[in-house]
């Protein structure tokens, strides 16, 4: 196996590998809210919303950085999403208009 | 002309005759009363601005600021052919419990009875099918 040969296969392995680096960030709603207000993370790192509330919760965004909807679920679910672009994202619960927080995603 | 004056008299004691049997009318101003259906549809009203109209609209037409989200997008409420108890039902339980779009959330834990029953209503109201 020659140099160029060990490069392109360290190269491979390092993107490979790369997801494994990603953090995964839980934010629990509960009482109507988010447990947070505002969460900074990285591209490429997932947020993961739990619902503690005893009925049911959603998540969406329209904003242009990340636009979603993960639909609604009930107590003890979860669902989760992964930021891939830089940029604020303001992130609502469609049953709950006064539910809100914001995710700053950085490069 | 005597006999106009006359009527004109009559009239205006009559009135004031009312007014002074129903002092409660005048203090109430232009309330509706709570069990009527245009109460009805005036709480249904404000329960679709704030629930509803992110995915179905100000309009009820389906182009809320959210619909792009969604294919098939947001039903145009103004337009649909479901009746009451399909209203009922889809609101309280969502749309996945009767096989349409997921995304419909089910508000049976978050609205009460009277509020989804004056959503209901509210939604006939508007609506503008014409008669089949």
């Amino acid at each position: 196996m020659n140099k160029t040969m060990l490069l392109a296969l360290a190269g491979a392995l390092a993107v490979a590998a790369g997801p494994l680096w990603a953090g995964e960030f839980v934010v629990t709603q509960k009482n109507k809210s988010f447990s947070t207000k505002k969460l900074s993370l990285k591209v490429g790192d997932a947020v993961k919303f739990v619902n503690e509330d005893p009925f049911p919760h959603n998540v969406f965004s329209l904003s242009d950085t990340k636009s979603f909807d993960l639909g609604s679920y009930g107590q003890g679910a979860s669902k989760a999403v992964v930021f891939d672009k830089p940029g604020t994202v303001e992130i609502e619960c469609a049953v709950h208009p006064d539910m809100k927080m914001i995710v700053e995603v950085q490069k | 002309m005597k006999r106009w004056a006359a009527a004109l008299l009559a009239l205006l004691l009559t009135t004031a005759v009312h007014a002074a049997d129903k002092p409660d009318d005048k203090a109430q101003g232009a309330l509706l009363p709570r069990d009527s259906s245009d109460a009805a549809v005036f709480r249904g009203g404000l329960v679709y601005a704030n629930y509803c109209v992110t995915c179905h609209g100000i309009n009820a037409d389906g182009n809320g600021r959210a619909a792009r989200l969604y294919n098939p997008r947001p039903a145009n409420l103004r337009m649909s052919d479901k009746n009451d108890a399909y209203f009922g039902l889809i609101i309280r339980m969502g749309g996945k419990a009767l096989g349409r779009s997921e995304f419909m959330p089910p508000w049976g834990a978050e609205l009460t009875d009277e509020q989804m029953k004056d959503l209901v209503a509210y939604l006939r109201s508007i609506n503008a099918r014409p008669p089949q």
